[in-house]
């Protein structure tokens, strides 16, 4: 199959789309599919699929369209359109009508996992890590500064020597 | 990618790994919501969080104001997976803060304020985690995270809240393509909070047979849970891959291969999708022996995209770009006897 596009090259993507429960496929070669901003890893799909539960939200009339978010000034019907959020404070403005939301796109809505500021900084890397001396290498190379990047070399080599024979 | 790419974990089957961190700024609107005056604030504020920090690994990073960088480039970039189609679609106003071997990318004013990502070469969740979670910690120190201790770290789209953490394995399956695994795997996996997609993105098929597997959920599930699973479903995959690899007909699977080996040898006009389809041939023959090669397809693969080309050879036509993509390809596999 031609792409659809330009006609010329095999189609070797795919797209299927559904908005609003209009199903459209188009199919296209890769170069297309790139230009259609379809390349490199992928962004989140869930977006649209979160815009169109939560404009049931503002249909049903949960939330009253009246109250406004205090930092960005958006209100929830901007949320459902777009699926996303103005700011951090609008989470707290509508909490009560995402949290049913959050509940369906992840199965739960409590936070497991890292907390800022309280992870311990010795996570920073040390100056004299090995990771970091290589890091520091390559910085020096590309620099062309190749003496300073003999002397990193061999702290690197000493260190290495050290972890090999504990 | 150097060319020890071949000693990495897992590199017969696996092309990359990436770890993503998304992080927004508390007091702030989002980037879609920031006026010119707020975005280039913002990125004055995660240039000094890096640069204040002196370290060393601070000193190895640069500064790129994307309004500076070339269309080509930007689509370039795009190619080698350095930043967002996305991103690159709206330079005005943003920034990168990039490696020297361009593993390490912090976009800043993309769906979100700070998107820290951590590439690899071949199958290396826990390394590359642990790279992106130490700039995390290092910026967390600097700048004040939009943090809810119910929600977690809050982004734009509320399918990121919680870790903000996308995790993702690019995975060459071949083989699980053509015997059906693939479209088993894209029919059950959501419900198990992960996707699979092709090269290209959301809903598109692979070009290549390159699939890569994310995480979906991000809120209830810590980052160690997260990769523990994409590592479990990814091995799996591996595993299967190898299985049905090992299986093949030699002698088939060697036509295949040096049919696709003898085109790319002689081929005049190579169009993008043609050469992945016979890359993605190479690169099984590589792995299961039939062609003897330092020649990484994977690399091979993203320097002769439309945009790479055009950074070597300026803006040329699709049809020259055609030509010049031909003549890359015959130069690089010359010296491979059939």
């Amino acid at each position: 199959m031609l792409c659809e596009k330009c006609g010329k090259n095999h189609a070797t993507t795919h797209i299927k789309s559904v908005v609003n429960g209009v199903v459209r496929e188009i199919n296209l070669c890769g170069i297309c599919a790139a230009e259609q901003g379809l390349g490199g890893f992928a962004q989140t799909g869930l977006a649209g699929m979160l815009a169109s539960m939560l404009g049931d939200v503002a249909a049903t009339g949960l939330s009253d369209g009246k109250r406004r978010c205090t930092v960005c000034g958006s209100a929830f019907s901007d949320i459902a359109t777009t699926g996303k959020v103005g700011c951090a404070e609008c989470y707290n403005t509508f909490k009560s009508e995402l949290l049913p939301y959050l509940k369906r796109v992840h199965g739960a809505t409590t936070h497991s996992g890292k907390i800022p500021n309280r992870a311990p900084l010795a996570v920073i890397p040390e100056e004299d890590s090995i990771d970091n001396l290589k890091l520091e290498l390559n910085r020096l190379v590309s620099e062309e500064k190749y003496e300073q990047a003999a002397v990193i070399r061999d702290k690197i080599r000493k260190l290495e020597g050290e972890k090999n024979e504990q | 990618m150097s060319n020890n790419n071949f000693n990495l974990p897992d590199y017969d089957i696996a092309a990359s790994t990436r770890i993503r961190l998304a992080r927004n700024l508390s007091g702030i609107p989002f980037p879609s919501k920031m006026s010119p005056d707020l975005l280039e604030d913002l990125k004055q504020r995660v240039k000094s969080a890096i640069s204040d920090s002196n370290t060393p690994f601070a000193k190895s990073l640069k500064f790129i104001d994307m309004k500076d960088v070339p269309k080509i480039e930007l689509g370039a970039m795009v190619e080698r997976h350095i930043i967002s189609p996305e991103f690159a679609s709206k330079p005005e106003g943003r920034a990168i803060i990039l490696s020297n071997d361009e593993s390490i990318s912090i976009m800043i004013g993309e769906e979100d304020h700070i998107r820290i990502q951590v590439i690899l070469s071949g199958f290396q969740l826990e390394k590359a985690y642990d790279i992106a979670e130490r700039i995390d910690t290092l910026l967390c120190d600097k700048l004040s995270f939009a943090f809810d201790n119910e929600l977690g770290f809050l982004t734009e789209c509320p399918t990121n809240l919680g870790t903000g953490l996308r995790a993702s394995v690019m995975l060459h399956l071949p083989l699980c393509e053509s015997s059906g695994e693939i479209k088993e795997l894209r029919e059950n996996i959501n419900k198990i909070g992960f996707t699979v997609r092709g090269i290209y993105g959301e809903g598109t098929n692979s070009a290549a047979s390159l699939y890569q597997i994310s995480n979906q959920i991000t809120l209830g599930i810590s980052e160690k849970n997260a990769i523990d699973n994409l590592k479990i479903i990814a091995s799996g995959l591996i595993e299967k891959e190898r299985t049905l690899r090992s299986s093949l007909d030699i002698t088939k699977a060697s036509d295949t291969v040096f049919r696709a080996l003898g085109t790319l040898k002689g081929c005049r006009i190579l169009n993008s999708g043609e050469m992945m389809s016979l890359l993605s041939m190479i690169k099984l023959g590589v792995s299961l022996g039939i062609i003897k090669t330092e020649i990484d397809a994977f690399n091979i693969l993203i320097e002769n995209q439309k945009y790479m080309l055009m950074r070597k050879y300026g803006e040329i036509s699709p049809d020259e770009r055609d030509i010049k993509r031909a003549d890359a390809i015959r130069e690089v596999f010359k010296e491979i006897c059939i």
